[in-house]
């Protein structure tokens, strides 16, 4: 089944653009915009998961709300399967969001306190109408049993389920609708670490079975590593680095991918010892006063002057492999 | 090895709740050398960060009580010290770090005030005195300008500066022991390098002995030298870092060990499926029984693990695991 | 490896409404309850009353300023020789139906309001918000007696003035509900899931958002009697119609020399309103799911 979809190009991003309004505009003085996305763009193949990681601020889930049109995109496009997402009108726009779904990050926050859980998940059918609403019931007791929810617990209240319970119920919603591609917000970084496991298999395994495509938001690289097929490394709104999984993990370029990838702890004795740890020091720049040249520039250990004057473009490297950085060239070597 | 600085005996911590009493640490024994660093590892609801409040004196009033065994620090019995004695050593002989930076600092004093409040408090420091140290201390924790940060009110900082300025304050007495619970949960993983480094290197310097909450393998595999692993306020399982990892004897360690997706030296192309511990922590109303509370979760249950509480074994390179089947895991 | 993701060892919960946790919660809470029998008495005599003691309020039946016990009156009689007890019951329907209705349509101002003005923010919410500002600061008695006076003081009127001048609270309470609500994850999830904004605000978000504006509801039925009340002594009320305002107003005039004919219906004033007060603090605590937690 995979095979005859392979390499087609699902999910097209282009340019996409979100910025937000922080004071002033109106009658007042000059508007103040915050980029809290800055021009980026990725594909994703349909039955592949494009993994986007990022710290806190470098705009990853804003990039993803915008993808969904949770959020307004200033400029871009979003293209899933010949739809541009950003050009819909009201109507339109509600009966294509059939076609993405989404993921939460708080199973506690994500799911209506007063609604039982079969109602839940029955929500984007009952929203959409595409489905006799005799049909519906049956489609949420093969939901509950894809996601291994128990069928007599289909009459519960949100509150009666543990958090991993919980998200199972989110996963079972996003599926509702058989979507094409379901953007994962941080799906597991709110639950246990055993219960981590749990969810991630989950989402592995419907990903073969349904032959799902999946845009994954996360700041845990271990779980991006098991979880994507490519990688888009965001800072400050840009993307830095985007690459395949093995080129990435295997020879990152970028001088914050590196930073980050050798910050993360690891159990792996052979690891540790053949990582330098190289820490990053400072504080990313002030969003609202970004300068002109790199955004990494001034926490970078091998900045240069150019670094600071002149921001980098996205440039491929290698096949498949694209950096922003002054300092990789066509030899693909990390400057660290 | 001389007597250990802090030495825990048959530790029993009862919590009363709607259902009854739970002992929400249950014959708990573990000890700490001077300098040394241990971690407690395990999922929310295990009793790890319970362990550290009773250590401190600090378990929710009424609610929280010592019900049986010993809190030995430097020879003195702390699990019956007075609130007076206690206060003495809290800040000054043992402290604490939490994981929330954000809500365990006043908003409205300065953070050169927090700090320097402690040093008055504790050491009868004047007021100009404590003042340098506070700088001093928010230098040593690499807060960069110190001399014009100590001014700064918490809101005027990132979340990564004021866990700094919370183990400014944690050490600004230089303790013997200070316990870190889950201190970088909530920052970003550059951040946690940072503060992880300058744990270490603060450990080297002062000689403190750190106790550090985690639910991070990975974690405790780069900060301690010992860990123990808390299941359902038991000990499963404790011993050296390495050797736990190595080959962990208890299913549980090796279940924590396996279910995260640790990044390796080298990543290939296959992906396995993640070792999967199913079904959650059992609730207060079960801890307590006489059967291995894991067994519901485990993959190597057998009837006697139902009928009796696993004793703890001990083998030969260090570790201890509480489970009836430690030599076959 | 198992799929199936059985909570260990407990048992499975029973499937309870959120309504059913909120009255077990509210039963515990002694004072609420003695308050929610009080109001349920009080409620029963405004209906039921008027059957069970015909006698009609506005009748002179005795001699006047004969104290309560005596005579066989009860609760004494007032200026005019009518009965005191009579107007009480009587009065009791005006005063709670006045009370609810007025209160409903504050509710039904403030929410339409307060709902439109936290989901769309923009222009609207600053325009809402700016009428609401308005007739928050018009000093409400006053308002109420000009509208009372120009178009005439029948039962119907009354209750507008009232309402029109108290759902600016309700406005403002459900305003910043919304407002919290709106960023919650599950509000996303149902438009990620292509729920229409109609379906959002009034499915989806006001029934969140209810608790409070119950509670503030509540309250506002007794401070709609007061109003009443305090209109009818002024003598802005229909003549015609016996409220417990009015008696208290009518016979102002002699509380130095026959006291109760003014205490007896204002206790019966206090007690509903201090009742109401306590089942909506009850109320509050019940429907709040913090506090439900412990």
């Amino acid at each position: 089944m995979k095979d005859q979809m392979q390499d087609e190009v699902l999910l097209d991003v282009q340019d996409l653009t979100v910025r937000f309004n922080v004071g002033g505009g109106g009658l007042f003085g000059e508007a103040k915009y915050l980029y809290a996305v800055d021009n980026i763009s990725f594909q994703i193949k349909r039955g592949e998961t494009l993994a986007i990681v990022g710290e806190s601020g470098s705009g990853k889930t804003t990039a993803a709300l915008a993808v969904a049109r949770l959020v307004e995109a200033y400029k871009g496009r979003v293209d899933l399967a010949g739809t541009d997402f950003l050009t819909l009108n009201d109507e339109e726009l509600r009966q294509a969001r059939a076609k993405m779904q989404f993921i939460f990050q708080d199973p506690y926050s994500s799911l209506n306190p007063r609604v039982r859980a079969e109602k839940i998940v029955r929500e984007p059918l009952d929203n959409l109408d595409a489905v006799p609403e005799s049909e519906r019931q049956a489609i949420v007791d093969k939901l509950f049993e894809a996601v291994g929810l128990h069928p007599e617990q289909q009459r519960l209240f949100p509150h009666q389920f543990s958090g991993g319970q919980r998200q199972r119920i989110g996963i079972a919603r996003a599926l509702a609708t058989q979507p094409d591609l379901i953007i994962c917000d941080e799906p597991v970084s709110a639950l246990d670490v055993a219960v981590q496991a749990q969810i991630l298999n989950l989402l592995r395994k419907l990903q073969a079975d349904f032959g799902l495509t999946f845009l994954f938001i996360s700041h845990d690289l271990g779980v991006v590593q098991h979880m994507c097929d490519s990688i888009a490394v965001m800072y400050m709104g840009k993307v830095v680095e985007y690459a395949d999984r093995l080129s990435l993990f295997n020879n990152p370029l970028h001088p914050y991918t590196v930073a980050l990838l050798s910050a993360v702890p690891s159990v792996d004795k052979e690891r540790r010892a053949a990582t330098k740890r190289i820490l990053i020091p400072g504080d990313p720049p002030d969003p609202l006063a970004l300068p002109k040249g790199c955004r990494f520039a001034n926490r970078c250990p091998v900045a240069q002057d150019r670094c600071k004057t002149e921001q980098p473009e996205l440039n491929e490297v290698a096949p498949g492999h694209k950096v922003a950085c002054h300092l990789v060239d066509e030899r693909a070597v990390s400057p660290l | 090895m001389t007597a250990p600085l802090l030495k825990v005996e048959n530790l029993r911590i009862e919590l009363t709740t709607r259902d009854g009493v739970a002992p929400v640490i249950d014959d708990l024994s573990f000890e700490l050398g001077a300098g040394e660093s241990i971690s407690f590892v395990g999922e929310s609801g295990c009793g790890k960060s319970m362990t550290a409040l009773g250590i401190m004196g600090l378990l929710p009033e009424k609610i929280g009580r010592i019900a049986a065994g010993s809190i030995l620090f430097e020879g003195e019995e702390l699990s019956t010290a007075s609130e007076k004695r206690m206060r003495e050593i809290r800040g000054n002989d043992i402290s604490m770090i939490f994981q929330e930076p954000m809500t365990s600092l006043n908003p409205v004093y300065t953070v050169g005030e927090q700090i320097a409040e402690v040093l008055r408090a504790h050491q009868n420091l004047s007021k100009s005195a404590a003042w340098s140290k506070a700088t001093e201390l928010l230098d040593a924790v690499r807060i960069p300008n110190a001399q014009r940060r100590v001014n700064d009110y918490p809101f005027q900082m990132s979340g990564g500066q004021r866990q700094r300025v919370m183990i400014a304050i944690a050490l600004a007495c230089e303790p013997k022991i200070l316990i870190a619970d889950e201190p970088t949960t909530a920052l970003d993983v550059t951040v946690q390098a940072q503060i992880f480094d300058l744990l270490n290197d603060l450990k080297r310097q002062t000689g403190t002995a750190i106790i550090m909450i985690t639910h991070d393998m990975g974690a405790v595999a780069e900060m301690a030298q010992r860990m123990i692993v808390m299941y359902a306020g038991r000990n499963a399982e404790q011993g050296p870092v390495e050797n736990i990892i190595e080959h962990p004897r208890h299913p549980y360690s090796r279940g924590l060990i396996s279910c995260v997706p640790h990044i390796m030296a080298t990543l290939t192309e296959e992906r396995h499926p993640l070792t999967e511990v199913a079904g959650i922590v059992p609730s207060l109303r079960e801890f307590g029984k006489d059967q291995c509370l894991f067994a519901s979760r485990c993959t190597m249950v057998s009837q006697k693990c139902l009928d009796k509480r696993p004793p703890e074994v001990a083998f030969a390179d260090g570790q201890k695991s509480a489970c009836w089947h430690a030599e076959a895991v | 490896m198992s799929d199936l993701n059985i909570v260990p060892t407990e048992p499975a919960p029973v499937a309870r409404h959120p309504a059913a946790e909120a009255w077990e919660m509210f039963r515990r809470n002694h004072a609420a309850m003695v308050a929610l029998v009080v109001l349920s008495l009080i409620i029963l005599v405004a209906i039921f009353g008027p059957y069970i003691y015909p006698t009609d309020p506005f009748d002179m039946v005795w001699a006047p300023f004969s104290p309560p016990g005596v005579d066989g009156f009860i609760l004494g009689t007032d200026y005019l020789g009518r009965d005191l007890m009579a107007a009480i019951i009587h009065g009791a329907r005006v005063s709670i139906l006045i009370g609810l209705a007025a209160a409903l349509m504050s509710v039904f101002i403030g929410v339409t309001v307060g709902a439109l003005a936290g989901f769309y923010r923009g222009w609207v919410e600053e325009v809402l918000m700016r009428i609401t500002e308005f007739f928050q600061v018009l000093p409400t008695l006053l308002f109420a007696m000009v509208i009372v006076a120009l178009f005439g003081a029948s039962l119907p009127m009354i209750t507008l003035a009232i309402g029109i001048v108290s759902w600016t609270a309700v406005a403002r309470i459900t305003r910043s509900e919304f407002l919290r609500i709106r960023e919650l994850e599950y509000v996303t999830a149902s438009r990620a899931s292509g729920a229409k904004n109609a379906k959002l605000m009034f499915r989806i978000i006001l029934p969140n958002a209810l608790p409070p504006i119950i509670v503030q509801a509540a309250l506002m039925v007794g401070s709609a009697i007061l109003f009443e009340a305090g209109l009818s002594f002024l003598g802005l009320t229909d003549p015609n119609v016996v409220s417990w305002g009015q008696v208290i107003g009518s016979n102002r005039q002699y509380i130095l020399d026959a006291s109760y004919t003014v205490t007896i219906p204002g206790m019966a004033i206090f007690v509903t309103v201090l009742a109401i007060s306590l089942v909506g603090d009850g109320l509050n605590d019940a429907l709040n799911p913090k506090l439900r937690q412990r």
